[in-house]
Order: C-alpha cells, then structure tokens, then sequence
C-alpha cells in the first residue's frame, strides 16, 4: 500500500527520503535490573513505552526509513514493532531492525551501519528513549544550510537551553559545550562527571585564535538527537576504537587536526527534548510529560492505538474503566490507566499507575511508577520508586524511595524496605554478567528482608572495572531515582557547588584561559626535558628519543616549535663548559640529528636558530656556546648554510646587546660562509 | 482556518459514499482522531443529517415502486457489503491522512480531495449515490461560500467613525474588517492575546490593509474597553447553548465588554457550531506546553509550581449579544433552530 496521503507521496519523489537510525540499546546498565527482562526503549514511560515517543517524532519530522539498532532483547523489539502501528500497511515509515549482537557501544553500531553502506544522505541519529515535540525539519534545514556555509560540517547535535541544576539535565552526564556566539559551532565538548569532581579544563589556544566569541555553558542538556552526514559512519570505521558519540566521537573530531570537520550546535529553546538517560531522568521526564511541557506529546493526546486518556483537572490523566473510590484523592500529576481499581482511602500523587493495577485499601503513593498489573494490598507506602508490572505488595509494606522493584517480585507482609534497595526475580550469577539466571523456586529467599510471602533478590550495582569504585558508585547514586540535589548540594560540603556555577559562567576571560594554557607548556616543557635526560642517561638513538617526543608531543598537542624550545636548551645544558670545544663536539655529533629530526624546512630551520640565539643570549656562559654549536650543526648538516646567512642577515634581534655580541661571535663563520658560497658559484661557473 | 474547512470537505467527501452504519464509524474515528476539532464532528453530522433524508426520500419512492425494486435492492445490500470493504480500508487512509497529512498545505488537500471525489464517482450507479453527490456538491459550495457570505454582512455592522475591539486572530473577522474598511472608516483595537501573541499578527494584517490598528496589552482591555463601540470576534467552535470555545482571553474581552454593556459580535460560519453541550467549561479546552507563560529554564521552580497553559477560553452565551453567520445574524438563544436543522438528533454522540 502506498504512503497515506498523496502530498507525502510527491515528497518522496521530489527529495531523497530521510532516514533515520534509531539506537534501540543504550549500551549501558542504568537500568538493570528491569532490563534484565525487556529492553530499555520498551519501557514504559507515562505507561507508553519510550520507542513510541521516538517513533512519533521522526514520523512527524517526515522521516521514511528508519534503522532500529538492537543487542539484546532484539526478538522483544521486532515483535513489539511487528505488532505496533508502524508495520501497519498505512504507516509512514518503514522500520528495519538490525540485530547487532556483538555490537558494545555506539561506535560498535555505526561501524556495522557502515560496513552494510545503508545510509546515502544525511540522517538523523537518535537513541531510542528520546521524548521530544521539536520540529526535526528545522534543525535538518538549518543543518543543510550550515553545511552549505561550511562544508566541513558533519554533524549537527541538539541541544535543550535549561539551567545547571535543572531536574531534567541528568547531572554528572551532561556535558560542558564550548560554542562559538556566532554560528553556534561546538569547539569544544568536555563530559563532567560529577564525581571526583573536575575543577578545570583545558582547551585549546587555537580555539581562541579561530573564535573571537565563545560560550561555555552548562546549562544544556545533550538530547542526543543528531542530524549526521554520511561521512559520520566512515569515521567511526576509520576510527575503530570510537566508543561513544560524546566523549570519544565529538572531542576526537574537534581535536584532530588532521580531519578539520566541524560540529554545530542546535540550540532549541522553546520546544522539549531530553533523553532517558537514568532513573532521575525518568522521573524528571515523567514529570514533564504530565505536565504537558512535551505538548502535543501527552497522555489524552493518545498516541497508541486503544488509548483513551482524559485529561481532568489539576494534572490528572484518567482513562476509560477506572474504578475509584468514593473517598480515594488523586492529587497532582497522577496517570491511572485502564482497568485499574482503587479502593478507600488511597492518596495518590505526583505518580503514574499502570494498566489493570489493584490498590487496597488505605495505601499511599507519593511520586511512584507503578507498571502494569500491579497488586498492592491494603495499608501499603510506596514514596518515590518504581514498581514494574506484575510486582505484588502484600499488606503493610512500606516502600522507600528511590526502589526499584522488577518484574514478578512479591514482598511483604509487614515489611520496610530501605531507600535504594533494587529486588529482581533473578539471582545474581557471578560468571554471567549479561543473563541472570532463572532461579529455582523454591531457592530460598531473605525473608527477613522482603517478608515471609516474599520472592526476589537484591541486586547490587556492579561497580565497573575502574579504579575509582567510590565514585562510581556515588555517580550511580545520582542517577538514582529519588535523589535529591539539593542533598549533593549538601553533602559535598568540602567543595561547594559553586565550582559548577564557575564554569558555567557565560564566557571566561581569555586571560584566564591563557595561564593555564602557560601551565600546560611549562609542564610540557619539563616532560621533555625528563625525556630527554632519561635519553642521555640510558644512552638511547635518536630514532628513539626523537619518537618519545614526537608522541608527548601529540599528547600534549603543541607544536613542532615548542619542542625545539624544550629540547634544544635541554641539549645544550648537557655541554661542559669547562671544555667547551670537546664536549661540544661530543655531544652534538651525537644529539645534534635528534634536532634535525625536529626540523622540516628552511623556517624551521631559522627558528631552530633564533631559539639557539635566544638560549645563549640569557648568560655569558651561554653565550660562548653559540658558536661551536652553530658550526656543529651546519658540519652535521642540520642547518645549512641558506639559512644561516638568512638568519644573520635579519634585523630582529639586533636590539639585544647580549644577541648582537653573539652575531659577532659568528661573524667570521658567516662570512666563512658567505665566501663558500662565493667560491661554490664561480665553480659552477 | 480554510485548511480545516478544505480538510474537513476532504473527510465528507469520503464519508459520502460510505454506507450511513460506516459513515458512524468513521465519522467516529475522524472525531477521536482530532477531539478537540469540533468542526469535524459536525461536517460529519451534517454529511449524516443529508443522507437520511435523501435516504428517506428514495425509500419514499421505493414504496411506490413495484416488486422489481426488491432485487435491485438485494443487489444494492450485496453492493454495498462489498463497499463496506473497500470503504474500510479507505477509511483506514482517512485516519492516517487525518494523522499525518493534516499539516499539509490547503492547495495539496485540495487536489486531494478532488482526485478522492473521482474515486467516488463509480459509486453513481445506485440510485441514491447522484442525489447525494449533488447534496454534497451544494454543502461544498456552501462551505466554500461561508467567507463570502459572512463578509457580504459587514456594511450592516459596522459603521464609520466606530472603535472595534477584536481579541486573537480570527480569518473571518479579518476578512470581515478589510471588506468593511473598503468603503466606511473605522479603528480596531486588537488585544494581544497573550501567550501566543495571535494579536499581533492579526494587528499586522489589518495595517497592511489600510485598517487604523491599535494593539492593546491584555491588562488594558478593560481600560479601554469604554471608549469602545463594538467588540468582534472569532471563535474556534460554538456550542449548544450559544457558548464558545475561543482563544483564552477571549472570556475577559467579553466580560468586560458586558460590564461596559457593549455589544459582543461573534463571526462564524456555521460548520463551527455543535450540538454539544458544555457540561464542564474544561472539557473542550486544550492545555498545552507552559513554556510561554513560564521559561523551561527556571529548573528549580518547575518543580514547585504548577503550571497551566489553556489554549481556549469558555465564553458563556449571556455575554454573547450575535452571531454573524454565513446564513445572517442569530441571537444566542436561536442557535437552538439552527441545530435542529442542520444536525439529526440521533448524531449527537458519535
């Protein structure tokens, strides 16, 4: 069957149909254990599982093809989108599922996106837990247009304008962006991690030299919504080990000199967009949603077929068949899907109540998520956590916040559980990371924890293999459900939160930024010294001395002149003075090549000689070093003679006492030089 | 406003030839489709009013028809079973047309529409299809017509040398001002409208038609409001009980035009009004995104307020004084007539 209406019909013949590729796996754990049984993008979120909010998006921007990307739990997302609307005959986009098993990160996936050559023309690239109400035709306009300006750009990120502390900017993962004012391309893109806190960061000179006017913000949150060329994919083959977008791709591309491409940012401002990046964002987002910030992407708005919310006042979504009692009260922001019952003296606020759920009597439930075909019984508290569908609470059990209950888990009665406390049906195997394993029923349960009635297991966060376990976990408390800020706030008092406000300060004095810059070389400086010493100490070649500098020289991304200015002083203190002439000739027959390996042209070479000047002129001492290197080095053939009379012959330095009584210490070999060169010609005449 | 209509005229064109049980159907799933488009639901309702009566009237003369007509009949059921079919999957279409293609610009609808009214056409060969078609062909018409016949009106109401205050942005009551401001002088005060600012650009286009335009801050509708002669309105739908469901704002202009006992004219074609009845003056607003009224960016704040953005207004009929609609002035407590006539009492839940 064709596409729905005839107008879309032309467009696909007038332009090349946009495509999108949805990344289904976020490639991380936030959300285990409930992704231990369904993947992440079909949870649901406003009891709609997050993909529909991706899917409506990119449906409404008018995009066509869509490249679902999935690792684990594939089968559940083909058969979810085999049953959904968009596999109907009339749906506007076609979906196409890529399985990619062995794929560990994003990098992963756009390499296997490469290597099939699906993509030929700009597509958008987006992650499957994406709420948004933004019109994507704007930013694909202004991404054509901005590529039509420069055409190095390759990839434009959207970016919601909020503020540092905002509940909807998950903290500690979203980046600092460093814009240029005028054409909002990004120079500079540094992820913070919340813990161990940063205290500076460094940017790149060139960035000030390019830029008149920069930004640094953080207060955006990343959406993780980008419109990329075809190019992206070829670099992230070309750049195998590229694992995330962010912190590997962006600051790769914006710190490679070799590629020149440019990143632009889109910043939105009046529309929404975020992403589902860990339980606090899902509550933030939640929140969001209920409170129509995301309009039209609302409950009552119905996006799934066989959807009939109602909105009521003060907040409150109601569908058909719920059953409520006569002294239940709803307060704000609360969802309540069909089929559920709730009976007296329940109070409900701030949550969203999934589909066939029974609440006894007396129960509270304050910011909750509770999934579909719930059981709580009669006098229960759950404050702040989330339930997944078929979890039971028998009488009395009090829920603290920031829980999170999966799927089938049974607890209570008369059972307190503790903030943080996550429980799965499956017991944790130490050999499989990936798969819990099924547990046998009749294995016995921590009834002291979860009741007499209760089934399941606590689950603890496995720390990942970085050395800095506190952190980490301190970092995944964040993400956790119910933290407060205001708490980071206050239990960090050693270093207070007005660290962030300083970086996030609009724009930073160069000078400022130029002292650290300062820093930087000094440090540079000295590691090549070390280098070096180490060199002359260990008695290495010059292959590999000049190797080890070349790579610190990358690392600390300066230039080739830079390191002459470290590496020549450091040569020349290794000369005795005492016995000049022999020490000298010792040591630069054999150190003199490591300078010309440093050296590449002629300009390098006058500069290589203006830094040897500069060096003798600081003392007397020096100064008698001058001119049995300069001579040295031109026997060596690292300078030649060119360049030497071109150096002589300028002015610049002339002003100096100390330079010119060096210029005159080499006076006779210039002029030695000047006559070679006489006599060279008249032979070749 | 005309790509509603011309959208609206697309769906009945459609809906035509359906069976009336189907007709219900997907005159039922165009309405859950758009709820908050009343406009819709009574394009809807009027298709099914015409074709009970044409269908009334053919029945009227089968029954002076001899036995023949049975099997023409039988083979009508046949006809219209296998239509059903191809009429359900064509609704199918509609809805997701209604979903997707609902933005698309009004001349790509309407030669959408007219390619769907040649689908229509083999559908002729029963007898009651042509009387249809050209029932229908007469409510396009009529529909196409609504501007002209509203704006023919303006010359009786308005009167030179008048203050005229308008609230949002209304196509009828712009087109209303320009034709007047073609032969008589007059100046408009437009509200406005807060947080969409549908005034200013309504104040724009009265300008550039050579209107004198005055735009007034919302707070300052009452100040003004007795220098005022007359205030003009659109309106996004009209209810049974003569209320509307304007633009919010729209509530505050007519009360304070009732306080200054200034006369509150509505323009409206009639496919804006429905037989529904406003048991709650929530329930056919629609709230939507806060972020004009209160910055996203205040993040701790959102946390502790709430935040309501209506787009509509209920108005309620006593501060309602006329209707100008495309077939002349009503008064509020008319519009009851109008609804008997244009609508069966049986569509009024679809």
């Amino acid at each position: 069957m064709p596409p729905p209406s005839k107008t879309s019909g032309k467009n696909l013949e007038a332009e090349s149909i946009l495509q999108a590729v949805v990344l289904a796996d976020s490639f991380n754990e936030r959300f285990r254990p409930i992704t231990l049984d369904t993947p992440r993008c079909l949870l649901p979120l406003c009891n709609t599982p997050l993909i529909e909010y991706t899917l409506e998006l990119l449906a409404v921007a008018g995009v066509q093809g869509v490249y679902l990307f999935c690792r684990e739990h594939s089968e559940a997302i083909k058969n979810y989108i085999k049953k959904s609307k968009w596999s109907r005959s009339y749906s506007p986009i076609k979906i196409i599922t890529i399985v990619t098993p062995e794929a560990r990160s994003v990098g992963d996936a756009l390499r296997e996106l490469d290597a099939k050559q699906l993509i030929d023309s700009d597509f958008i690239l987006i992650s499957g837990d994406v709420v948004s109400n933004i019109q994507l035709e704007k930013v694909l306009d202004a991404h054509r247009a901005r590529k039509s300006v420069d055409s190095n750009a390759i990839m434009t990120m959207v970016v919601k304008e909020a503020s540092p502390f905002h509940r909807t900017r998950s903290l500690g993962e979203s980046p600092i962006f460093v814009l240029d004012t005028k054409t909002n391309e990004c120079v500079h893109c540094e992820s913070v991690e919340l813990y161990p806190r940063k205290r500076r960061m460094t940017m790149d000179m060139e960035v000030f030299k390019k830029h008149a006017d920069v930004q640094i913000r953080n207060d955006l949150i990343d959406c993780q919504i980008d419109i990329c060329s075809v190019e992206v994919p070829a670099l992230f083959t070309e750049n195998f080990d590229y694992q995330d977008i962010r912190n590997d791709f962006v600051h790769g591309i914006l710190t490679s000199d070799l590629l020149g491409k440019t990143i632009y940012c889109h910043l939105v401002k009046d529309v929404y967009a975020a992403r589902v990046r860990n339980l606090h964002t899902y509550d933030a987002i939640s929140k969001d949603v209920l409170s129509r910030w995301t309009y039209p992407i609302v409950p009552d708005s119905n996006l799934q077929e066989g959807d009939s919310y109602e909105f009521m006042r003060g907040h409150i979504y109601k569908e058909k068949d719920v059953s409520l009692s006569r002294s239940c009260s709803l307060g704000e922001k609360v969802l309540i899907g069909a089929g559920t019952e709730i009976a007296e003296n329940v109070k409900i606020t701030n949550s969203v109540i999934g589909r066939r759920v029974t609440i006894g009597p007396n129960v509270e439930i304050d910011g909750a998520y509770i999934w579909d075909d719930v059981k709580i019984k009669s006098n229960c508290s759950i404050f702040r956590s989330i339930l997944a569908n078929n979890v039971v609470l028998e009488e009395n059990v009090i829920v603290k916040r920031g829980c999170l209950l999966s799927y089938d888990v049974v607890i209570g009665p008369n059972v307190t559980l503790e903030p943080y406390t996550k429980l799965t049906k499956h017991k944790k195997t130490s050999e499989s990371d990936n798969e819990g394993e099924e547990s046998n029923e009749n294995e016995a349960y921590d009834s002291t924890l979860i009741g007499e009635n209760g089934q399941g297991y606590i689950w603890s966060d496995e720390v990942s293999d970085t050395d800095d376990d506190e952190f980490d976990t301190k970092n995944i408390q964040i993400a956790g459900l119910a933290h407060d800020i205001s708490n980071i706030s206050l239990t960090d008092s050693d270093s207070p939160p007005s660290v962030i406000y300083d970086s996030s300060s609009d724009e930073l004095s160069d000078s400022g930024e130029s002292t650290t810059e300062e820093e930087s070389l000094k440090e540079f400086f000295k590691e090549v010294s070390q280098t070096l010493e180490r060199a002359f100490l260990d008695g290495h070649t010059v292959e590999i001395a000049s190797l080890e500098l070349n790579t610190l020289r990358m690392a600390s991304n300066t230039t080739f002149h830079d390191l002459r200015v470290g590496v020549i002083p450091t040569i020349l203190g290794q000369i005795d003075i005492e016995n000049l002439l022999t020490s000298a000739e010792e040591i630069l027959e054999q150190w003199g090549p490591l300078i010309g390996k440093l050296i590449h042209s002629r300009q390098d070479q006058i500069d290589t000689l203006y830094i040897l000047q500069d060096h003798c002129a600081i003392t007397q001492h020096h100064s008698k070093l001058f001119a049995p290197t300069l001579k040295k080095l031109y026997l060596l053939d690292v300078l030649d003679e060119d360049a030497i009379l071109e150096w002589n012959s300028s002015e610049l330095a002339d002003d100096d006492p100390s330079k010119s009584s060096i210029r005159k210490k080499v006076a006779p070999f210039v002029k030695w030089l000047e006559e070679a060169e006489v006599e060279d010609s008249d032979n070749d005449d | 406003m005309l790509l509603r209509q011309v959208v609206s005229a697309t769906r009945w064109n459609q809906v035509e030839t359906l069976i009336k049980v189907v007709k219900e159907d997907v005159g039922r799933r165009l309405v859950m489709a758009q709820p908050r488009e009343l406009a819709v639901g009574n394009i809807v309702r009027r298709v099914l009013r015409l074709i009970r009566e044409v269908y009334n009237s053919e029945v009227a003369t089968f029954d002076d028809n001899s036995a023949e007509d049975d099997d023409k009949d039988s083979n009508t059921d046949d006809d219209e079973k296998e239509d059903e079919e191809i009429k359900s999957k064509s609704s199918q279409k509609i809805r997701t047309f209604s979903f997707y293609g609902g933005s698309g610009t009004g001349t790509n609808t309407h030669s959408s529409m007219i390619n769907l009214l040649g689908d229509g056409s083999p559908m002729g060969a029963k007898r009651a299809s042509p009387l249809i078609i050209s029932e229908l062909q007469e409510m396009i018409n009529e529909l196409e017509n609504t501007y002209v016949n509203i704006i023919d009106q303006a010359m009786e109401h308005i009167h030179s040398n008048e203050i005229i205050m308008t609230v949002g942005k209304s196509r009828t009551v712009e087109m209303f001002l320009k034709t007047a401001a073609k032969k008589r002088k007059f100046s408009v005060l437009v509200a406005e409208t807060f947080p969409t600012y549908l005034g200013h650009e309504m104040a724009l286009s009265l300008s550039e038609a050579g209107i004198d335009t005055t735009v007034i801050s919302d707070s300052a509708i009452f100040a003004v409001m007795s220098r005022v002669n007359k205030v003009i309105m659109g309106t996004h739908a009209v209810l049974a009980n003569g209320g509307l469901i304007s633009v919010s704002g729209a509530q505050m202009v007519a009360t304070a035009a009732k306080h200054h006992s200034k006369p509150v004219v509505v323009c409206t074609g009639l496919y804006k009004l429905s037989p529904l009845y406003p048991y709650d003056e929530d329930s056919f607003n629609d709230l939507v995104a806060p972020d004009p009224v209160f910055s996203f960016n205040e993040g701790d704040l959102i946390d502790k307020v709430t935040l309501l953005n209506p787009y509509y207004d209920y108005v309620s009929p006593e501060l309602v004084s006329l209707f100008i609609t495309n077939t002349g002035g009503h008064p509020p407590s008319y519009l009851y007539r109008l609804i008997n006539e244009n609508y069966d009492p049986d569509d009024t839940d679809i």
